[in-house]
């Protein structure tokens, strides 16, 4: 048994950019899902909760988290060659999601749909809707995914790693829109991503994920300037950047294996500083003050570098 | 035929096969219940099928019970004859064993006929497109698509008329073999498609690598593994065609297969039902055997990850 | 649309040299020696002249190959195929003997695909359950058995222990008929058949849909579906069962070839009178214009269907209607 996530704890506030940052394999997809309630088979929430507005919706039986679904939390996975089912056409797809949402007729719903191409910015939407899926180019797809999401018009959007399938000038193209779309509709914006280059630009806040525990959490300032944990400092090392002339410091050792995952702090076998009490216990998630919280049981010793 | 081959689902391909992949791949096969339950019900007709070739004293299509006056008798009578006779005198039990080594031979001879066959013309079309490769392809669609079992019944029908009788199943290995090697070019071909235009092999020819150095480091261990999956599946749809073959007449009729017992069961099935229900149930439980092995390695060389 | 005809167009030309191909390959197999009456003869001893006569006549002996296969396949298309050794003309035949196996081969067909089909999603969608245990290991014994085999057990138990219903035939050729009257008479000599074929048909497409459905439930648009709200109904039997059935189809084609081809042994052991019996018939007895003729006509028959079964595939999944 593997258990993805293990004890991941924090809070998001009304209307503010939170960015979900790790490594492939640290349980950053498996929260979103179980927020939503869909963790796919055979994987399943063994307990914990989740606060929304003031109810646990780990608590809530199907019928009425299917409430929640696109029409209080929206999600937007990563792939757009395949977040959109091949046989049907755009108008369709989307036009159904509306009418999942409301009680409108054929005909106002395919305004809905109009109105939602336009608001991600596509380009002749009335003949977009009548084609399919993979008559488009990826980032068109990823709009389209985006409008789908938006189509209940939620209060919460999470977007898994929304622009890592698509070419860089595309990914520029995305993340403006989800920033516009996130002032003009004042909405929750809960960023899952492995770059820390996009968390520097769209996100107000950081959680930090390694092998299914938080490692950090903090404003993108101070994750950026003064970061506490060692491992939020070697991905900031690690990502490459033309206008300094600094060395790529790639972390070293394999991402763990979570079925047997290390003991004590799960990142001390990669770790520069470790001791032989990371080995042995498993440090807490700590409040240090500002709203800031770091499991290392060193963080008071040591000095990691920030971004320079 | 039963059914066309089933194909392998598509795998990823991460890094080029070494030593080590192949033992991961047994380890996680030996863990597999039902792939090795398969195993074990083809070692047990391959043990039959020995036995009957070297050591049973009966020999084949023996009808010695017509002057030992143990004709028609029931199973589980006589344990001498533990599952009955035909009333005109063959043992039941006795030609099982002997159908094993026919079946056997007709299943595992047309698969490695079709092999051979289909790596070569899958090779080709697959490594130098082109009209070769356009033709081939259009070979193995039209056959794909024809209703073989008539075309196999015809040509055995042809073949052993004008060919001397007594070539025996030979006959029905090669007919089987030419007949059945479009679904392994079609793999073949796909997988050195899709293998070509990987990255690493791109990256191998930039570092220099000769083009037979790729094909036998990288291509050919990927090749392999669905080769092998749908080779087990093959045996046993071509065992079932031979019983088929046999069971209609069309087939060599000394030679010894269980599909001749079935039609001889239908001849008797209002006074010897057991003529029909016991070759029968080898024959399900041999096909079972094969399938059953072909999906254990398929399971163990291309693993859906479970989370 | 227009993609639509122009993928038939090309679907209906790839198919003539398909046709010609084979009617080459089954001409030249039936004529390898040269001479037909000599494989008759290997196998009756006396052809009567009349029939000698016929058999030359048919096949144009004394020209050149080529010849003969011209002359033949004129015959063939303006309807004449010959006269068989031993029940008169062809053509007057093959029309009962196709719609005879037909009758058969279509309704177990919709019939598995009827109860495949839900089947599979059941099961697909409880992986790992022991309902979904208890399905596949019968698929599985499914697709290992001879359908004739289970054809042969069935008129053991049903036909021959419990009298319930006749061993075969179609039709009962005299009065007293099977469960009174005459259509009765023909459902009777139906069931057990149509069962038989049914099942073991079944096997296959549940275990073709299951794998299909667990691939397609595991595809990013069913959690995108999900996600955005849809009920779960939706999600699997729009949207996952559409694109797992989709290339059930072309299965469907393919197998359609190996079904038809597999009626020779089903339709002996009931001695029902449709294709693939005669064909048995007259292969054994060297009737060689009924060889012929049935090997052209089951080609035609799955060339027609792989283009019928192709056109429904292109109107599920766009993506096909490209060139």
């Amino acid at each position: 048994m593997v258990r993805a996530v293990d004890g991941v704890n924090f809070t998001v506030d009304k209307g503010e950019p939170l960015g979900l940052v790790g490594e492939s394999g640290s349980g950053k997809t498996v929260s979103a899902l179980s927020v939503l309630g869909i963790v796919p088979r055979p994987g399943k929430v063994v307990g914990g909760k989740v606060i929304f507005d003031g109810e646990d919706l780990l608590a809530k039986p199907e019928k009425e988290m299917r409430k929640y679904r696109g029409k209080r939390i929206g999600y937007v996975s990563q792939d757009p060659n395949s977040s959109l089912d091949p046989l049907f056409t755009i108008g369709s797809q989307l036009s159904e999601v509306v009418q999942a949402h409301e009680k409108v007729t054929k005909e106002r719903a395919s305004e809905k749909v109009l109105e939602l191409l336009q608001r991600v910015r596509i380009s002749e939407p009335e003949a977009r809707m009548k084609a399919y899926p993979h008559e488009l180019s990826g980032g068109m797809r990823q709009r389209i995914a985006i409008a789908r999401a938006l189509a209940g018009e939620p209060d919460l959007l999470i977007a898994d790693e929304p622009t890592t399938n698509l070419d860089v000038t595309i990914q520029a193209q995305v993340l403006d829109l989800l920033k516009d779309l996130q002032r003009e509709l004042g909405m929750t914006l809960i960023l899952i991503t492995h770059d820390m280059g996009i968390v520097a630009e769209m996100t107000k806040k950081v959680v930090v994920l390694y092998a299914g525990r938080v490692a950090e959490i903090a404003s993108t300032r101070e994750t950026f300037a003064t970061p506490k944990h060692p491992y939020t400092s070697a991905l900031l090392k690690a990502v490459p950047r033309v206008d300094r002339r600094k060395e790529l410091v790639p972390i070293g050792g394999n991402i763990p294996n979570l079925i047997t995952p290390p003991s004590g702090c799960r990142f001390h076998p990669r770790c520069k500083f470790v001791q032989e009490i990371c080995v042995a216990k498993e440090p807490p998630l700590e409040a240090i003050g500002g709203g800031r919280e770091v499991s290392c049981h060193r963080w008071k010793e040591i000095t990691v570098e920030g971004a320079s | 035929m039963q059914e066309e081959v089933q194909l392998p689902s598509q795998h990823e391909v991460h890094s080029p096969r070494g030593a080590g992949q192949w033992a991961v791949a047994w380890r996680r096969f030996k863990r597999n219940r039902s792939g090795l339950a398969g195993l074990a019900m083809i070692c047990f007709f391959a043990l039959l099928a020995a036995y009957g070739l070297f050591l049973d004293p009966v020999p084949a299509r023996s009808f010695a019970c017509l002057y030992q006056g143990c004709t028609n008798l029931p199973p589980f009578t006589d344990w001498a004859h533990p599952l009955g006779t035909e009333p005109a005198g063959i043992d039941v039990w006795q030609e099982i064993i002997h159908g094993s080594a026919g079946d056997l031979y007709v299943g595992v001879g047309a698969t490695a006929i079709s092999i051979a066959i289909g790596v070569v013309v899958g090779a080709v079309a697959g490594y130098r497109a082109g009209v070769v490769g356009a033709l081939l392809l259009g070979v193995t669609q039209i056959f794909f698509v024809l209703p073989v079992l008539i075309f196999i019944l015809l040509f055995a029908r042809i073949a052993i008329l004008l060919v001397a009788q007594g070539l025996g199943l030979s006959l029905i290995v090669v007919i089987l073999g030419i007949f059945g090697w479009t679904s392994i070019a079609f793999i073949v071909r796909g997988e050195i498609f899709r293998i070509k235009e990987l990255e690493y092999i791109q990256a191998s020819r930039a570092l220099g690598a000769s083009a037979n150095r790729i094909l036998f480091r990288h291509i050919v261990p990927n090749v392999l593994s669905p080769i092998i999956v749908v080779s087990s599946l093959l045996v046993a749809a071509n065992i079932l065609t031979e019983v088929v073959i046999s069971f209609l007449g069309f087939s060599d009729p000394s030679a010894s297969t269980w599909g001749l017992l079935l039609e001889e069961g239908l001849q008797y099935v209002r006074s010897s039902w057991w003529v029909s229900f016991f070759p029968g149930l080898a024959v399900v439980f041999c096909v079972l055997g094969f399938n059953l092995l072909g999906d254990g390695l398929s399971d163990a060389l291309n693993p859906r990850l479970r989370e | 649309m227009a993609g639509l005809l122009s993928y038939l167009l090309r679907r209906i030309l790839f198919a003539i040299p398909v046709f010609l191909t084979v009617s080459i390959i089954t001409f030249l197999a039936t004529n390898a020696s040269g001479d037909p009456v000599a494989i008759v003869r290997l196998s009756i001893r006396n052809p009567t002249a009349v029939q000698i006569a016929a058999l030359n006549a048919y096949f144009h002996v004394g020209e050149p190959i080529y010849t003969r296969y011209f002359l033949w396949l004129s015959d063939f298309l303006h309807g004449n195929l010959g006269v068989s050794l031993y029940t008169g003309t062809v053509a007057s035949k093959i029309f009962p003997w196709t719609l005879t196996t037909l009758e058969l081969q279509v309704p177990a067909l919709l019939l598995a695909l009827a109860i495949g089909i839900p089947l599979g999603v059941f099961s697909a969608k409880r992986q790992y359950s022991k309902s979904d245990v208890a399905v596949t290991t019968t698929a599985i014994f499914g697709i290992s058995m001879p359908t004739f085999w289970l054809g042969i057990m069935a008129i053991i138990i049903f036909s021959l222990n419990l009298h319930w219903l006749p061993s075969f035939g179609a039709e009962s050729a005299y009065p007293p008929y099977w469960w009174g009257s005459v259509p009765l008479d023909q459902l009777a000599h139906i069931i057990l058949p149509l069962s038989v074929l049914t099942l073991v048909s079944l096997a296959t497409y549940v275990r073709l849909i299951r794998a299909n459905m667990l691939d397609a439930l595991r595809q990013d648009f069913v959690l995108g579906a999900r996600a955005s709200g849809l009920s779960e109904f939706t999600v699997t039997y729009k949207h996952a069962l559409k694109n797992a059935v989709t290339p059930v189809v072309t299965i469907v084609g393919l197998t359609f070839g190996s079904l038809l081809a597999g009626a020779p042994a089903l339709e002996t052991t009931f001695s029902w009178p449709g294709l693939g019996y005669e064909f048995v018939v007259a292969a054994l007895g060297t009737d060689l214009p009924v060889v012929l003729a049935i090997t052209m006509i089951i080609t035609i028959m799955v060339l027609v269907a792989n283009i019928g079964l192709d056109l429904v595939y292109a109107l599920l999944d766009p993506r096909v209607r490209i060139s």
